[in-house]
């Protein structure tokens, strides 16, 4: 698999605090990586490292397959954009100018593609009006403008639902989704809104207390969290001759339990194992969510 | 950094601080040959142009420290240094770009006085006289040096201070705190080394009698007016309280020192600069 970004035992101290701890993490080629961590777990520490804004204490980090240590690292920072912690924009600037202040940083040859991106963002009818009279979401709208200038192919974007409204939440969703479909950007979105998160990621990454507990696609955290009935029986052997004959689809757990994920009622399950003498001594329903599956990872229970 | 270079003097033509700063030293180049004017028609005598010409030297000394500190403490503020960084353009070339784009503000500024000042004093005043002009020329070459010096300490001072208020803290009272200190300096090295004679009256014999003259304890000397006269020459307060005055007499070697003070601020500047966490 290509990897957009790959970190290697990174740590970072602070005096006496370490604020990461060997940190490993991978973030393929055009996924959308959900970043996952309480407040002060390391989030924004390992992107401001990542931006060159910071350097690590020990560990690595390779964009596009270049080392942080090596020179050519500056040049491969021209295809990422950021928006670290607030939108890094000039308040006393309109959102047109605000651009073409980062064309010029960048140096691009003209200003071409900039009411593009301006309509891109949804920023195209701000006229004259200075940033610093701007909405909270659209400042944030106008960071994420601001990272889109010289067409980066990797976007880190932290906390970048961090206080919208539910309105300013949907349009950066929408504008995230946008990018990553059409112009293939990947994305690095650090958040702890898991609700918001789950509805745009492709892959995972938990960091608790700075480290990484765990990283996951979406579509193994989907097979992780979906609804299942799970039965505690007292034959598996019958259960499982059973279940093959309802042509269930289900995950034997141990001897006496097992977990069924088809859609099926409960005298229509029983009756066939009973027939072939397997009582049933337990039955319950689950449906594990982002935020369940992230609770118990930081609180000590493995996923395998 | 011409990338940099350009989106400074970009901002730099919007800037507030900056118009203000241009106006500013404009309004003082027409107030200082004016009110002499108007002294001068006042009490019947004659006032030169190049009297409080060089007074520009102090002025330009604070706007330095009140420009640097907002135009550099706003990349901060707003967190814009970052997109630099991120962009790829190394430390040192972001360092650069600033104390370029600061010192061509400043010497921008004290143009501005020049030009108003020379233009209002001129037809008001008339033009330097012949001893003068070759000094008022070398101090104002000397101030352009100065101001690389000033611009130099507060750029560093607004790089590796990632805070605008407290920055503007730091270069104001920092700049005033010079000046102070070169003003007091001053004032050590021209007391005389013995109070004057004084002659004075008896009741009682109606004879003038007189008074030997008497060490003047603030006067100083030896190795500390050796110190003090190497301050004097060396720190940027010091030679913005001579050149203002039209009173400096090493010209060349305050030059030198303002090179080497500036040299030295922005190697060090740079060096903390690289090792900077930027937030």
């Amino acid at each position: 698999m290509d990897y957009v970004l790959t970190v290697n035992a990174i740590s970072k101290s602070y005096k006496r605090f370490q604020a990461l701890k060997n940190l490993s993490m991978h973030v393929p080629k055009g996924a959308v990586y959900g970043f996952v961590g309480k407040n002060g777990s390391g989030k924004t520490t390992l992107i401001r490292l990542i931006c060159g804004l910071q350097t690590p204490t020990s560990g690595s980090y390779a964009l596009y397959g270049t080392e942080n240590t090596e020179k050519s690292i500056q040049t491969v920072r021209k295809r990422i954009g950021a928006v670290v912690e607030t939108p890094s924009i000039y308040l006393h600037m309109t959102a047109e100018e605000n651009l073409k202040e980062q064309y010029r940083i960048l140096g691009l040859p003209s200003f071409d593609g900039i009411d593009e991106i301006l309509k891109l963002a949804g920023l195209d009818n701000t006229g004259k009006k200075k940033a610093k009279h701007f909405s909270l979401g659209m400042r944030q709208r106008l960071g994420i403008a601001i990272a889109l200038c010289g067409n980066p192919d990797f976007l880190i974007l932290d906390e970048p639902a961090n206080g919208l409204d539910p309105q300013g939440i949907v349009e950066i969703r929408e504008l995230i989704l946008k990018l990553n479909k059409e112009r293939q950007i990947t994305f690095l979105i650090s958040s702890h809104i898991l609700d918001e998160l789950s509805r745009l990621a492709t892959h995972y990454g938990f960091i608790d207390n700075g480290h990484i507990v765990k990283e996951i696609s979406a579509a193994d955290l989907d097979r992780t969290c979906r609804k299942c009935l799970c039965l505690e029986v007292s034959d598996i052997r019958a259960f499982a001759l059973a279940a093959d004959q309802m042509g269930l689809e289900y995950h034997i757990l141990s001897d006496t339990q097992a977990e069924i994920f088809s859609k099926i009622t409960i005298t229509k399950l029983i009756l066939p194992l009973s027939e072939k003498g397997c009582e049933v001594l337990s039955i319950h329903e689950r449906e594990e969510s982002l935020e369940s599956y992230y609770m118990s990872l930081i609180g000590g229970k493995t996923h395998e | 950094m011409n990338k940099l270079l350009s989106a400074n003097f970009s901002r730099l033509k919007k800037d507030i601080s900056f118009r203000i700063g241009i106006l500013y030293m404009f309004a003082i180049g027409i107030i200082v040959p004016l009110s002499n004017f108007i002294t001068m028609k006042k009490y019947g005598y004659t006032i030169s142009l190049e009297s409080g010409f060089c007074l520009y030297a102090f002025f330009m000394a604070i706007l330095s420290s009140v420009f640097c500190s907002l135009f550099i403490g706003t990349e901060y503020n707003d967190g814009t240094m970052r997109n630099k960084l991120i962009a790829g353009h190394s430390r040192t070339a972001v360092y650069f770009s600033f104390l370029i784009v600061s010192i061509a503000a400043i010497f921008l500024m004290c143009l501005a006085y020049l030009i108003s000042s020379l233009c209002t004093g001129i037809p008001l005043l008339g033009f330097f006289s012949d001893a003068a002009f070759p000094i008022v020329l070398g101090h104002i070459g000397t101030i352009f040096i100065l101001a690389v010096a000033f611009t130099s300490i507060c750029t560093a001072a607004a790089m590796l201070c990632q805070n605008k208020a407290a920055t503007a803290t730091v270069c104001i009272l920092g700049v005033f705190i010079f000046l102070f200190f070169g003003a007091y300096i001053r004032a050590r090295l021209e007391e005389p080394e013995y109070d004057q004679a004084y002659y004075f009256e008896t009741e009682e014999t109606s004879e003038a009698e007189s008074a030997p003259p008497t060490p003047n304890p603030w006067y100083v000397s030896g190795t500390k007016r050796q110190v003090y006269e190497f301050l004097h020459d060396f720190l940027p307060g010091n030679q913005a309280m001579q050149l203002c005055t039209l009173s400096a007499d090493n010209l060349w070697k305050m030059s030198f020192y303002s090179i080497l003070i500036a040299a030295v601020v922005t190697g060090t500047g740079i060096y903390v600069f690289y090792r900077e966490n930027i937030n």
